[in-house]
């Protein structure tokens, strides 16, 4: 079975592409430990089945909310088959943040770009091959409450998990020179294996607390490291 | 000038950001980033707190979280 895990800024039509998608066959509980709501349900597409998970709707994927914790934590140490990313066309830019993100991480992604018509109703024309020639992810316009693109969605979903991606993102020369010292420190000394070094070497950049904490370092030592 | 003291209708440029790394952080993903135009809506009822229009659309952040964004307003 595919895990697939449906991540998405609050108001993209996660939920409406998640019915779309499962149907009828939906589980509904909470996550461990606290009272966030985790929806899971079953896809079945030309006898292939798919588990999808709903993540909590984030704006992005620091350690700041339990929202976001949640979301981040199941990408990483689950580490679903695929991660499919909504976005909503008509609020790109603002998305976006949120995919990056998920591209740090290298999850295998694939973009819903949802209320396409909204977008198209506000007068944006967006390119969406392009987008995905940038980004290294495939890109499936959508307009989910009319059930459209679902189809397509799903074709994207078990490609996907059968040839998996790392999309990666390239900085300024001035940031990737940063990331790289960190990353070299993060292989040399083996922290968080389990995590894929660039993704902590930015996360530590960040002085993100939880993976500092995690890491066992202290942010001076990774000051000490870029200077 | 801060983007607390901004008047409704003013569109300014975000020159600096303060307070410490996670204000900053919540700040930078809400996409108040250094060079972003944004435009006071209007001030909630006690003005607290502020809608603001910024990237195409609409955020609502606390006075005190407004104070420590550094604007300019231009032309």
């Amino acid at each position: 079975m595919i895990r697939v895990a449906l991540a998405g800024n609050p108001n993209t039509g996660k939920s409406v592409v998640f019915n779309a998608l499962t149907g009828a066959k939906q589980k509904v509980g909470n996550w461990p430990g606290v009272t966030v709501e985790r929806k899971e349900g079953i896809c079945e597409y030309r006898g292939v089945k798919m588990l999808i998970v709903d993540l909590p709707g984030i704006y992005s994927l620091t350690a700041t909310s339990i929202d976001e914790r949640i979301a981040r934590n199941y990408i990483l140490n689950e580490k679903p088959d695929v991660v499919v990313d909504i976005v909503d066309a008509s609020n790109l830019e603002r998305n976006l943040y949120l995919t990056l993100q998920l591209i740090e991480m290298e999850a295998n992604l694939v973009i819903a770009l949802n209320k396409m018509d909204l977008a198209k109703a506000k007068g944006y024309k967006i390119d969406v091959r392009r987008l995905s020639v940038e980004l290294g992810v495939p890109v499936i316009p959508m307009v989910a409450i009319r059930n459209e693109g679902i189809e397509d969605l799903k074709r994207a979903i078990i490609y996907a998990a059968r040839n998996p991606r790392k999309p990666i993102l390239r900085y300024s020369d001035e940031i990737e020179r940063v990331i790289d010292l960190v990353q070299k420190r993060v292989v040399e000394k083996s922290i968080l294996l389990d995590y894929p070094p660039r993704f902590v070497a930015i996360k530590l950049l960040e002085l993100d607390d939880e993976i500092l904490r995690l890491a066992g370092i202290d942010e001076e030592v990774v000051r000490e490291w870029i200077s | 000038m801060r983007l607390s003291e901004l008047k409704p209708n003013t569109k300014a440029i975000v020159i600096d950001l303060l307070g410490d790394s996670n204000l900053k952080k919540k700040l930078l993903s809400m996409g108040i980033t250094i060079g972003v135009e944004v435009k006071v809506i209007r001030n909630a009822p006690l003005r607290d707190p502020i809608e603001i229009e910024v990237r195409g659309y609409n955020l609502s952040i606390r006075r005190a979280e407004a104070e420590n964004v550094v604007v300019e307003v231009r032309g």
